[in-house]
Parts: structure tokens; sequence; C-alpha cells
């Protein structure tokens, strides 16, 4: 067991130390809570490996293993892995030849769209906020007021705005609006949440560096960001889970080759017809979840652990 | 300038609001090369604000800094050759000891060989050799506070500002500090600024004090002038423990004695500043109390406290209304206790008047 112990540790578990303080009694209700919650996402990931009529069969299939005959038999589906193959390559009328479905671009679209402009809006947003928290301006406030209002409505209010704005300048249907569109959303989350973890740290160590010799671009780089790493991280990853599940824009604002997942997978399980394909679509589901979930899971030591706890008297 | 000595340090009027808040007003002071200076006064009297001016980091409103003799009033930090040390000790929290210390002289462009030599010699110097690896947040107080004069130290800076290092550090380590800035301060012999509302760090350390109130020096001297020659009441008593006691009084006719509570005292001055019958208050250090031998001119007193402490003892007394504490030797207080008549002699050469209206010394 040694051996899987340092090959957890090294994807960025901690060791595990047993069970903690609180005891087996809670940790066992805060366990089964867990396993509550992840219910629906473990269902979805069941569901794109069985074969459709085990999918839709009454009762329904639970596992694909009976563990050793605890499960009974009409409960256990039997994996199997078409679903996953159907999202890239199927036939798109009934007897037709297999044909690719452009799942591909569109896994390749919401990479490049929700990264890209996640990254952006961390650039510009942290910038700002650093800005926002050491040199504010008459009515700082107000203005980061302003800034988090474009997230006060809900985005069906201001699509017509929106798209209106888009014709004219004739960013329909491109990468750089929708990305540009996604950076601004994302950017007064970014100033709001990078500005309060700047307002954290403490202004004497800038002034130390100043001393030191540095400049305020040389304060900004090699004292307050090294600090907020904890905060590009978490900011990174909440927007990138906003962006990478955005849809309303993306349904009206992408076009044929700009289109991401989350509108390719509605019209996947809506055409054709032939009513829901289940397994379809929790195998596009399933694919879906991963490069979130692996980047969470890398950055998950960052989020956990904020670098200034305890270093300042205060 | 070959001849006339220019100070290391010269602040002349420097005045800087804060929105309504008057944080420094009309300061000014010099302090000459190589001297131990020490800046006294509660907190919120432009301690800080006084340092963080000397050092660039607050653009002053009126007045003019100079730094050997040049004005620096509006020059960049850099170049100063001013260096400080934080209250909070202000380490970088995510660089270790090493690149702590690294870091002034990375930024002046320092070579990574003569790097690694200072922040070795530094290091050991401080005792910090075994710590180099670590971060900050894994030190003790003590520890952050020697890597904190490191940082400071390692570019030989010509002022080092140092401000309340020791506020955050415990009795004991506070105490070793002390002595430790003075051997630091010895070995160097660089010009120090030390702003402290500490009265013993301020009294034990510093070769020159200035007394701050307002934003502006009350009154600056060495530290047996400030307690021998207050101008007015907030030195005396700031400066001495336990505090001056003070007796309301008014000046006689003569300008000579006082009718106070305790009867008349005769000065053996004349205060030629002040008018017949003007009220004044009597400054009386502790020390300059004692029971009165038979014979001797006293002012009856009964006792009321008695805090031992030590190789002295505080003894508290009522005479006239008035509460006066004096400061004895464990065994001549021995023999005392609550209640006990006793009669006290004040030592009249060394008493303090000031003019009760303003609190002024009177001359």
């Amino acid at each position: 067991m040694a051996e899987h112990n340092s090959i957890w540790e090294t994807l960025g578990f901690r060791k595990a130390s047993g069970v903690g303080e609180a005891g087996w009694g809670r940790t066992l209700a805060v366990a089964i809570v867990s396993f509550i919650y992840f219910l629906p996402v473990l269902f979805i990931i069941f569901t794109a490996f069985k074969p459709q009529d085990a999918a839709l069969s009454v009762p329904p299939t639970l596992s694909p293993t009976s563990l050793f005959g605890l499960i009974p038999e009409q409960f256990v589906f039997t994996p199997t892995l078409e679903n996953f193959g159907s999202v890239f390559m199927r036939s798109m009328t009934a007897g037709g030849a297999p044909e690719p479905t452009g799942f591909d671009r569109y896994f390749f679209n919401s990479i490049v769209i929700a990264s890209s402009s996640v990254l952006l809006a961390l650039v510009i947003g942290t910038l700002a906020a650093f800005g926002f928290s050491r040199y504010p301006l008459k009515g700082n406030d107000t203005y980061l007021f302003i800034i988090l209002t474009t997230r006060m409505l809900p985005a069906i209010v201001v699509i017509i705005p929106v798209i209106l704005m888009f014709r004219v300048v004739g960013l329909s249907g491109s990468y750089t609006g929708i990305i540009l569109l996604y950076t601004a959303f994302n950017l007064a989350f970014t100033i709001w949440m990078m500005k309060s973890f700047f307002d954290e740290l403490s202004l004497d160590v800038e002034d130390a560096a100043r001393i030191d010799g540095s400049s305020d671009t040389g304060v900004f780089f090699k004292i307050a960001l090294p600090q907020v790493i904890a905060g590009l991280a978490a900011t990174f990853v909440f927007g990138l889970i906003l962006t990478w599940n955005e849809f309303l824009f993306a349904l009206l604002l992408s076009g044929p080759d700009t289109r991401t997942v989350p509108v390719a997978m509605n019209q996947a399980v809506s055409s054709g017809g032939r009513g829901t394909d289940w397994t379809l679509l929790a195998a596009i589901e399933t694919l879906f979840l991963i490069p979130v979930f692996l980047v969470t899971f890398f950055l998950q030591n960052h989020l956990l652990r904020g670098v200034t706890f305890g270093t300042v008297k205060r | 300038m070959a001849g006339s000595k220019v100070p290391a340090l010269r602040l002349s009027g420097i005045s800087k609001s804060y929105g309504k808040v008057r944080a420094l007003d009309d300061l000014s002071f010099d302090v000459a090369e190589g001297r131990f200076f020490v800046l006294f006064g509660p907190s919120a009297v432009g301690k800080t604000t006084t340092l963080r001016t000397i050092a660039g980091l607050v653009a002053t409103d009126a007045g003019r800094l100079e730094i050997n003799g040049h004005d620096v009033t509006t020059a960049p930090i850099a170049g100063r050759g001013v260096s400080m040390v934080f209250q909070s000790f202000a380490l970088y929290p995510h660089l270790t000891v090493h690149e702590n210390f690294a870091y002034p002289l990375k930024e002046e462009g320092v070579g990574r060989e003569e790097i690694d030599t200072r922040v070795k010699e530094t290091a050991a110097m401080l005792k910090l050799s075994h710590r180099l690896e670590r971060k900050p947040n894994t030190l003790s107080g003590g520890e952050q506070q020697r890597v904190a004069l490191g940082r400071s130290l390692i570019r030989r800076p010509k002022i080092l500002l140092l401000d309340e290092p020791l506020t955050n550090l415990d009795a004991k380590l506070r105490h070793d500090m002390r002595a430790e800035l003075k051997r630091l301060h010895r070995q160097f012999g660089m010009t120090i600024v030390y702003a402290t509302p500490d009265e013993l760090e301020a009294l034990s350390m510093g070769e020159e004090i200035a007394v701050m109130r307002n934003g502006a020096v009350v009154q600056r001297g060495t530290p047996d002038e400030l307690y021998e020659r207050p101008v007015d009441t907030y030195v005396a008593g700031k400066i001495g423990s336990p505090h001056m006691n003070m007796v309301r009084a008014t000046l006689s006719a003569d300008l000579s004695s006082l009718d106070t509570p305790l009867g008349k005292l005769l000065s053996g001055r004349k205060f030629h500043s002040g008018a017949a019958g003007e009220a004044a208050l009597v400054g009386i250090r502790p020390s300059d109390l004692r029971p009165a031998i038979e014979g001797e001119a006293a002012v009856p007193s009964r006792v009321h406290l008695i805090e031992p402490l030590g190789d002295v003892t505080v003894v508290s007394v009522e005479a006239g209304g008035e509460t006066l504490r004096m400061v004895l030797p464990e065994q001549s207080a021995s023999g005392l206790k609550p209640g006990d008549a006793v009669p006290i002699a004040i030592d009249l050469s060394k008493i303090h008047i000031f003019r009760a209206a303003s609190g002024q010394a009177m001359t």
C-alpha cells in the first residue's frame, strides 16, 4: 500500500492521516452527505457506460458490477464504450452510415474559449484589482459597484443589447466576440475576488520592498502577486467553471464554427426526432466533465492553502 | 562643506495632513551622523509618519528634508541610503530568510556571489545561519525580528529607521534586543532614528531623544537633560518612572516661594518669568522625596499604599489632600505600613515649577 500512497501524494492528495479530530460519527455523516451530493454525477457517469436498453430499463440498473454478488443481477449492467464513440461518429439518419458529428471541434472550441477568456480576465482583472486596492480613485467604490452591476442581471436580460452591439461591430459568431464577452463577464468577478485578496496583504511589506529598492512594478510582480497565488488559483477555477458551463450567450452568439459543447449538446440530443438519446447525452457530459475536473484537481493544493497565513503580526 | 559639520539628517518645517488630521505639524529636527536618536511619544503623535517621511514613503505637504546636506524632499526612495525596520517586521512571507536578506541586494544589482557572501555574513552575525531556508512564518518572534534587522543592515545603510521594533516581542526578548541593537550601532556606526512609545527604551538606548506631541517636537536633548529640565508638564509626565508628582501651587510675591497644600515651599530660586499670585504646578520627582529625619523641615503625611518592586519600594502618601509617590530603597521602606504617619522631606533644589495655565516651565 505504501507505493499506492506515494502515487496519490504526487497527484496532490495529502497523506491520509486516518480519522481526524471530528471522530468517526461525524466523518460518516459527512461521507453520507457527500455521497448524496455526488449521486447525480455518478448516475450520469454510469449512464454513459450503459447500453441503451439498460439505461431505460425499469427498475433502473445501478451498478456495473455485482460487487461479488452483493447486488442482485437485475440491477447490474454490462459497461460499454460505444456511447463515447458515437459522441464523435454516428449515423444521423435511421440506418445511415456513421459520419463525424463535429464534437471534436466543439470540445476544442470550449477549451479555447473558456481558457483564453478566463486567463485574459485574470490578467486584466488582477492588474485592475491591484489598482483599485492600492491606488484608489475618487469614488473608488462607485466604480467597483458599477463593475459588479454587469453580474446583477440574468444573462437573458442583457442578451438583446449585447446581440445588437455584436451585430454592429461584426463580432457575432467569431471567437474574438465570444471570448471578449466572457472576458468582460469574468472581469467583474475577477476584480472583486482579487481586490479582496490584495486588501488582505500587509502594506508594510510592500513599503519595505520600496525601501529595499523596488519600483511599483517590482512590488506588484515580486511581492504582491506571489502572495495571492492561492487567490489566482481560486479565481481561475471559479471563472473556468462558470464559463465552461455557460449556455445562453454561447447559444445566441456563437456561429457554427465557434459552437461550444453546451450548445452542441443541446442540439445533439434534441435533433433527429427520435426522442432524447440519454446514453449519448451522458457520454458527452462525462467527457465534458474531465477538463474542469482535472484543472480543479491539480490546483486544489493552491485552493486549500493560503500562502500568507500567519506571516505578519498585526 | 569641509569643516562645517553637516547633519546626517535634517527636517525643517515638515507638515503632513491626512484629510483633516494633521499628522506632522511644522516638524523640525536634525540628527548628527552616527547618533542613536530616539523619537519618543505615545501612539499617534506622528513618529511613524516621521520615519516614513524620511524613508520617502510619505509625500509631505510642506517642508524640507535633507540627508547629508542634500535636499531629498522629493527624491525617489531608492538611493536615499535609508533602510527601515517596521513594527510589523514586514518580512516577505513568500520568500525564505535567505531570499529576504538577498532581496535589497538583488534590487541593487549586486552580483550573485557577493550576495551569497553577505547573506551568510549577516545570518552569522544575527545567529540565523541555521534558519536560512525557512519561511518567516515558521520562525519565532525574536527570529523574525532579527531577520527584519538583517534585511535592513545588509545594504549597509547610512541611516537606519526603527519603528517600534521591540513592541511585538516579549519582555525578556526586548531586553536582549536592546543590548543587541546597541551593539550593532557600535559595530556599524550608522545613524539610527528609533521611534518608541516606551520610556525605558528611549532612556536606555537614546543618545539623544526628541519628545513628540501632535506631530511636532516638544523638547529634545540627552536623557539627562530631559529628566533634569523638562520644558513642560507633558515632558515631565512622560520621562521618569514613577511619574513626577504634580502639586497645585501659587507663586508668592517674592517670585521664589510657593504656597501649596503641603505648606510654603522655598525654592531658593527666583522665577522672573512668573507673576506674583500666578497659579503654578510644582513638580516633585518621586526620588526627591524621603522620610524626614528629626529636626528637619518636613511635611506631615500618611502612608496609604506600598508597592515593593524588589530593590526599591514605591510608597504613596497623602499630604495636605494631595497624593504623592516616593521611591525609597527597599530597606528604608521596610518599616512602613499603610496608615502610618510619616513626616516627609522634599529636596527643594530639585523641584520643577510650571505655569498652571500652559504647562510651560517657569524660569
